[in-house]
């Protein structure tokens, strides 16, 4: 496992300290669009001095949009996939803005990440957009699968969601962040079975693993990475590690965070989901 | 790949969005439910990033200064020029409202005073608090910096 990344967790400046000072963080994600490369924040560069890696993960290309991504967003991602010497960065699958001239409406921001339909067209247009960024970017992409709380009508999900993210990485050779609370998210939200998607995407394309807490209200799962990671979260982990051995796992935690001992008590149970697994998992490998 | 590929993919999620974040009819076959849930959502996640942006607003305006948000948020989509505009319009609306007592008011005008003008060089007053904006955005969403939002850099 030479290229592995290890267990890591989300680095955010309310917890550098803790992060810092925490035993068995082999790598960190940091948001990309929060960092500006001449003045990374100093617990970060203290982590890269100490040859902790840090992977740049963004949320702004919006690359399942209708647009072709802009070409400053993505200069400035691969600015900084650039000066933290990262292998690799990551975005997500989704769309953040609409209207424009392709729609002759004004433009509108979601501020926030939005699920695109799995039609054919929106899987045209992602590979398009997804091979424009690989050109412009240092190193490898890889994608995320975004939590939502909403679903397209019938009419607009013409392939599943493991079926279009194998697609994707057959045409694109793009490599996949998979979330297993987004995982657990589609389940309760759209009623979309984790052990499907997880039998139906190409798990040899998972570059990492993403492990957040959420919660329940209403009978609609909110992702609000501000709260534990459950049992559910988990169980989905256990079924990846059941059928592949992940490269990385990394938890994220956004708010209300707890003691740095919770935290480490979570990658302790995220540790001990991994090792757990049977030892046939196969190993995820670049597929380039 | 055509161009009407592209097109036919953005008119279906402008109309989504415009419903989410414009109050426009909600497109056949989405759940109307949902569709509120992910609007009180996008809405409140909105007034998060505001209240960083312009931390003097939420102090200004106390336990108002939620409703009164998303009371704006339902009628003004956010700004395609981003948070600090965002929070701007959002004093204009509260000041011409007339809905805070007068010394809040006061405070709220001095505010947006200090701020209407152009961007001076080296970033305006507002600025001076966006350099790192961290935010729960769940979804997947995690810490949002302000250009996230934003063409202005």
């Amino acid at each position: 496992m030479d290229n592995s990344l290890g267990t890591g967790i989300g680095w955010r400046p309310e917890i550098a300290e803790a992060i810092e000072s925490m035993p068995g963080i082999d790598w960190v994600e940091v948001v990309a669009e929060n960092i500006c490369p001449g003045h990374l924040p100093e617990s970060l560069t203290r982590l890269l001095d100490r040859g902790i890696t840090v992977v740049p993960h963004g949320v702004a290309l919006g690359l399942g949009g209708a647009d072709r991504p802009d070409p400053a967003r993505l200069a400035a991602l691969a600015e900084r996939a650039t000066a933290l010497a990262a292998p690799l960065v990551t975005e997500h699958i989704a769309f953040v803005r609409a209207g424009g001239p392709l729609t002759g409406s004004p433009r509108l921001e979601a501020g926030h990440l939005l699920p695109v339909p799995r039609t054919r067209d929106a899987l045209d247009v992602l590979c398009e957009n997804v091979r424009i960024a690989q050109d412009a970017l240092p190193v490898p992409l890889a994608l995320e699968n975004i939590a939502a709380l909403l679903a397209w009508p019938p009419g607009y999900e013409e392939l599943t969601e493991g079926a279009f993210l194998a697609e994707l990485v057959e045409r694109t050779g793009v490599r996949l962040l998979i979330d297993v609370a987004n995982l657990h998210t589609n389940h309760v939200n759209r009623g979309e079975d984790p052990v499907t998607a997880l039998d139906e995407l190409p798990l040899e394309a998972i570059a990492y693993v993403h492990v957040a807490g959420g919660v329940e209200r209403d009978g609609v799962w909110h992702d609000s990475h501000a709260h534990p990671v459950s049992q559910p979260v988990l169980d989905v982990l256990a079924e990846l590690c059941a059928r592949v051995s992940p490269p990385g796992v990394l938890l994220e935690r956004d708010e209300d965070f707890p003691a740095p001992a919770a935290l480490a008590a979570e990658l302790a149970a995220i540790r001990g989901v991994l090792a757990a697994a049977p030892a046939t998992a196969k190993e995820a490998h670049h597929v380039r | 790949m055509s161009d009407d590929a592209r097109q036919r993919l953005a008119l279906a999620q402008t109309s989504l969005l415009s419903a989410l974040v414009a109050g426009t009819p909600v497109p056949e076959g989405f759940d109307r439910a949902r569709i509120a849930v992910q609007s009180r959502a996008l809405a409140a996640k909105r007034a998060d990033v505001v209240a960083k942006v312009a931390p003097e607003l939420p102090e200004i305006l106390g336990d108002g200064y939620r409703p009164a948000f998303l009371a704006y948020a339902a009628r003004n989509p956010m700004p395609a020029s981003g948070y600090r505009r965002d929070a701007l319009s959002f004093a204009e609306h509260v000041i011409s409202a007339g809905i805070v007592p007068a010394p809040a008011l006061r405070r709220l005008k001095a505010w947006w005073e200090e701020r209407r003008g152009p961007v001076p060089a080296g970033g305006s007053h507002v600025k001076k608090h966006t350099s790192r904006v961290f935010i729960r955005m769940g979804g997947g969403l995690r810490s949002i910096a302000p250009q996230f939002f934003t063409n202005v850099r």
